[in-house]
């Protein structure tokens, strides 16, 4: 028996700490797949966009439809329901009639149609835009587009008042959207924290190293000694960097909180960018996947 | 009263041993059914279309477990001394796992282990004095040596259980210092099995000392 004490001991001195069961690998690597699927913390799913991508670029015949970037700031929020204080939009004026304005929003990776009477103010156009009305997130944006200055400036009132951020306000500048896979990431991504919650409430944090720099997935071929010990976090940012050259819009908040304040290039203009990726791209992000969830499951928990 | 107090430690870390055998089992598991694109082959994939690699690998994955079993029958003393029977049942079982299965294979993955030399070598190592110790501790019982033969199988079971104090060490470790995750590997690559070597070693002369 004392042997037996003994030789158990060896275990138990090896193994101080406590183990955690080897997750389902179903759940993690779903978890960011495609980086499509609805934010966690989101009360409920918004359902898939499926109509078709309106056209993006300006028509000569006004000069005035086109992309308005900037961000969405919250103005009434409720801090307990963990509101996204703010997000960066794309407002898109896709055509001006007569009495009548046509457009979509792109943000927090969801595409929404918007139409509404016009009125004019000299050269400034007022508009009341209403959204359809059957997504929980709907509501109305009351804006008025400037052609002097090339700017959207107004607020969005949510139809449900009930919501973490019900009213929000944003001062947009026209900006013309093209896929450029040179595009970096700026150094202070590398400083930067991942979180998923507003900074005001604790949260578990993951800090980005300047690993996160020194690849860019979108023009050059990873190789696996490249990524193998890097942390997740630079990894995960490194993926989702392809994603927003492409100008997807994050539903996933750790990815759009840093896309959208550290990234002066990012603009969302699409919730499904899965048809634009290139060869090269597909081949990194499959990679980047295996690496992941290589350092974050088999990281910190019990298992391999 | 002191022998209550015994019994009572031996059964709780026999039941703290059967806890890491059952997470053991699951990572087994991830394995079946069979797929070459789940789990740790999910950054193998190099290796895994190579016939050689997924038969090393999966013999490993599908046989390693059944040496732990070992650890519940082969150190209990009412076991060896009324039910012989059972002892010998499970060491050839141990035997059989450890020099024509788990540690021929082990050897093979150790090849191609992440993390480049170091690691490798670590592995390699591991697997080669895992055959070692269990092959002389056999020859021992067979020269009826069985002081020797305790020695050996100390040796041999102490690195037996690396599979369970390598991954328990990733979890300290990363918990105390967030290195990187292959820096982590190839710590975990040699820690895993020395340190047990080491209290084997302990435990080996600790008992000499008495019996002397």
């Amino acid at each position: 028996m004392n042997k037996w004490i003994l030789m158990i001991s060896l275990i138990i001195f090896q193994a101080c700490g406590q183990a955690g069961a080897p997750n389902d690998k179903k759940a993690e690597a779903v978890a960011e797949e495609e980086a499509v699927k609805s934010e966690a913390s989101q009360v409920e799913e918004i359902p898939e966009e499926v109509e078709a991508e309106p056209e993006a670029t300006p028509s000569e015949a006004n000069p005035l439809l086109g992309y308005y970037v900037g961000t969405f700031y919250g103005v009434d929020i409720d801090f307990d329901k963990n509101p996204a204080v703010s997000n960066k939009i794309t407002i898109s004026i896709d055509s001006i009639g007569q009495d009548e304005l046509f457009g979509h929003s792109v943000v927090a990776g969801n595409n929404r149609p918007f139409s509404g009477p016009i009125s004019k103010e000299g050269d400034n156009i007022k508009v009341e835009a209403r959204e359809p009305g059957d997504n929980r997130y709907d509501g109305v944006f009351t804006f008025t587009l400037s052609p002097a200055t090339n700017n959207v400036t107004g607020t969005w009132q949510a139809n449900n008042k009930k919501l973490a951020v019900s009213k929000r306000e944003y001062n947009l500048d026209k900006r013309v959207f093209s896929y450029d896979p040179s595009l970096a990431l700026p150094e202070d991504v590398s400083w930067s924290q991942l979180y998923e919650k507003h900074p005001k409430f604790e949260d578990r944090e993951e800090s980005l190293t300047e690993d996160v720099l020194s690849f860019n997935a979108s023009n050059e071929e990873l190789k696996k000694e490249d990524i193998e010990n890097m942390y997740k976090g630079d990894l995960e940012v490194m993926r989702n960097a392809i994603y927003a050259r492409h100008g997807y819009s994050f539903k996933n908040r750790k990815m759009r909180f840093i896309f959208d304040s550290s990234v002066d290039w990012y603009m969302p203009v699409s919730t499904d960018i899965r048809d634009d990726l290139t060869d090269l791209e597909r081949k990194n992000i499959d990679l980047l996947k295996r690496y992941e969830e290589h350092a974050g499951r088999y990281y910190d928990v019990f298992g391999r | 009263m002191i022998l209550k107090a015994k019994t009572v430690l031996s059964y709780g870390l026999l039941a703290i041993y059967a806890y890491f055998c059952y997470l053991m089992l699951l990572i087994t598991l991830q394995y079946i059914p069979f797929d070459t694109d789940v789990a740790f082959l999910r950054i193998k994939q190099d290796y895994i279309s190579r016939d050689y690699y997924r038969w090393a690998f999966f013999i490993h994955a599908y046989t390693a477990i059944f040496a732990l079993v070992a650890g519940f029958t082969q150190f209990s003393p009412l076991i060896r001394n009324q039910l012989p029977r059972i002892h010998r049942i499970s060491g050839w079982l141990y035997l059989i796992v450890v020099l024509l299965l788990a540690g021929p294979s082990g050897i093979i993955i150790g090849i191609h282990a992440n993390g480049g030399w170091s690691s490798q070598l670590g592995f390699c190592l591991l697997g080669i004095l895992w055959i070692y110790f269990s092959w002389i501790a056999l020859q021992k019982i067979k020269q009826r040596n069985i002081s020797a033969h305790r020695d050996f199988m100390y040796r041999s079971f102490a690195l037996a259980l690396s599979a369970i104090s390598l991954r328990a060490w990733k979890y300290v470790i990363v918990a105390l210092w967030q290195p990187r995750p292959m820096d982590t590997y190839r710590i975990v690559a040699w820690l895993g099995w020395v340190g047990n070597l080491i209290l084997a070693e302990i435990i080996i002369s600790y008992i000499k000392k008495r019996q002397s």
